[in-house]
């Protein structure tokens, strides 16, 4: 467009240099010679069209320099125009930053119910299925366990839990069919009276030693009970018992301790001789419906335990702990006879991928047909896990070995020794293959060496 | 009245149940549910705020397990780890209620993990 314009102005001065020279000729002419008429006529009619082209041309540079205006303010607003659409351009960025940063952001968690802060209720447990192979025998599937556990929390302190075990077995010999039973594994409400009393009550599981407090199928390694503390101590207790854990320093050390008084143990026929003693059923309910305890005084006991980390999954913890009272069922004192119990425990973990664990069992009891009777076992075990071995294969990571050497004197039959060798495959954090086989060592004919496999699971 | 005649296994036993419970009874006048120390800060516990100063600076130079660092040591001492993801907040809540008690984890630490696992629980 400026050279438009250009071009127009140089036209108009063209056209008055060219009226310019053609009045300087005619006053040249003039001066060398008389003009005639038809000459001044003509020149005269030449000059008004060359001032009516002037002022043609002079409209035309108006119009146009108008249109030059016009352009200019147009060109003026669309600069203005698109400096607000480059601002909305760069407010939209940032609102659109400001939405992807929000929407990167985990959403907020919305508040628990209060519902289910004051109470809730769950079912914990596992479940089990075995195959067992003993020597000299049909391999045969074997154990359907199903041991919930309900719970049952009330407020901050307060919790109630109930474990349960469910069996299938056959009916009795020369009978059809198979019967299940189902059995009340324990029973207690648990108060946390502060941060270093917790007030138990009910069937409880007794703190002699850790395993029996810490043995569900899925905890355990192996897919049967330790002999000695199947054979020489009682699981549970029917009484009261006070517990806590008192933090030493900030470490993370502390020490544990429990004290309780239970109906304790009893004899399974009334009498005091020694293959009568029974641990577990004292539980106040008489057969006949009466109420009473069986024996003239309640059993007391209690742990202390030491708990000490080096790092995560670097760790000791040790105990000692026992229990005494009568176990015969008569109410003289003087002429009852007492049971006591005393187990020291260890567990140690060396990294994720090691631990070790065990428990000695000392048990004494007076009878009257056997005088002092003296019992005693341990358990020692141990797992590791492949993964510690950075093989960078996920079947073998997912494969721990376990090894067990368990031993059971009870004072009235010869010595009993196992030894076991297996394997857990991890198929998940909780659902466990697991296989193993025991070597026993016992006089008994009944118990021959066996392979087991055993699927289980916690939930 | 019956005659209460005691054996030579209750003597001994008893000492130590009396003196066990004269020893949880003072316990028991320590302030219920005392707050979880906080990293870099003094505990709020009425003991340590009676404690003289050079104690209270050691402490809080001292280093404070996190709940990640408890739920490390504690939660796969008996069986491996549960993912916190596993639970909402309220069952974590029942959970370590039962393995407070169960596994004797003090309470301090026992909530120093149910933080740590309801601030990463499933919802």
């Amino acid at each position: 467009m400026a050279t438009k314009m250009q071009m127009k102005t140089n036209v108009i001065r063209y056209g008055v240099a060219a009226t310019t020279g053609l009045f300087c000729l005619a006053q040249a002419g003039n001066a060398s010679a008389e003009v005639s008429d038809a000459d001044f006529n003509a020149l005269k009619s030449a000059v008004q069209q060359l001032g009516e082209e002037v002022q043609s041309l002079r409209q035309t540079n108006q119009i146009e320099t108008q249109t030059h205006q016009a352009d200019l303010q147009q060109i003026q607003e669309l600069r203005s125009k698109l400096a607000e659409t480059q601002q909305t351009a760069v407010e939209a960025k940032q609102k659109s930053d400001a939405v992807a940063e929000v929407q990167s952001q985990p959403p907020e968690r919305a508040p628990i119910d209060e519902a289910t802060v004051n109470h809730n209720f769950m079912m914990l447990g596992d479940a089990e299925f075995q195959y067992d192979k003993s020597s000299g025998q049909n391999g045969t599937f074997l154990l359907a366990d199903f041991a919930p556990i309900f719970v049952y929390r009330g407020g901050d302190n307060i919790l109630y839990e109930a474990g349960f075990d469910t069996f299938l077995g056959n009916n009795a010999p020369s009978s059809a069919g198979a019967s299940t039973s189902f059995q009340l594994s324990f029973a207690q409400l648990d108060y946390v009276v502060n941060d270093y009393v917790t007030f138990v009550a009910g069937d409880m599981l007794l703190p002699l030693g850790t395993y029996s407090e810490r043995s569900a199928g899925w905890l355990n390694k192996f897919p049967d009970n330790p002999l000695a503390v199947d054979a020489l101590i009682p699981g549970t207790g029917v009484g009261t018992q006070l517990r806590g854990a008192i933090p030493l320093g900030q470490s993370g050390q502390f020490i544990n301790y429990s004290v309780y008084g239970v109906n304790g143990e009893s004899s399974a026929d009334g009498t005091g001789n020694a293959r009568a003693l029974d641990l577990g059923g004292n539980v106040g309910q008489l057969s006949n419906g009466g109420i009473a305890s069986l024996n003239g005084s309640p059993s007391g006991g209690g742990r202390l335990g030491y708990f000490v980390p080096f790092k995560p999954h670097y760790d000791l913890e040790v105990g000692v702990s026992g229990m005494a009272g009568q176990w015969d069922n008569t109410l003289d004192m003087v002429q009852s006879h007492v049971w006591s119990a005393g187990v020291l425990d260890a567990a140690l973990h060396l990294g994720p991928n090691f631990e070790a664990n065990g428990e000695y069992i000392l048990t004494r009891y007076g009878s009257g047909d056997q005088g002092e009777v003296t019992q005693q076992g341990l358990f020692v075990q141990a797992g590791y896990r492949l993964a510690g071995l950075n093989l960078e294969l996920p079947a073998i990571n997912n494969i721990e070995l376990v090894a067990r050497y368990d031993a059971v004197h009870d004072g009235l039959n010869p010595r009993v020794e196992r030894y076991t060798a297996g394997f857990i495959y991890y198929i998940t954090n909780t659902l466990l293959f697991e296989g193993d086989y025991e070597f026993l060592h016992s006089p008994d004919p009944t118990q021959v060496d066996h392979m087991v496999l055993q699927l289980s699971y916690g939930f | 009245m019956k005659q209460i005649k005691f054996n030579r296994f209750s003597v001994p036993a008893g000492l130590a149940g009396v003196i066990s419970a004269a020893w949880i009874t003072s316990l028991a006048w320590l302030p219920a549910h005392a707050d979880p120390p906080i990293a870099g800060t003094a505990s709020t516990n009425s003991v340590a705020a009676a404690a003289p100063a050079a104690t209270a600076v050691a402490a809080s130079e001292s280093h404070h397990l996190t709940g990640a660092e408890l739920y490390s040591i504690h939660c796969n001492r008996c069986h491996p780890e549960r993912y916190p993801t596993e639970r909402t907040g309220a069952q974590w809540k029942t959970i370590m209620l039962h393995m407070q008690v169960r596994a004797n984890i003090p309470v301090q630490q026992s909530k120093l993990i149910l933080k740590y696992l309801q601030d990463n629980s499933g919802r």
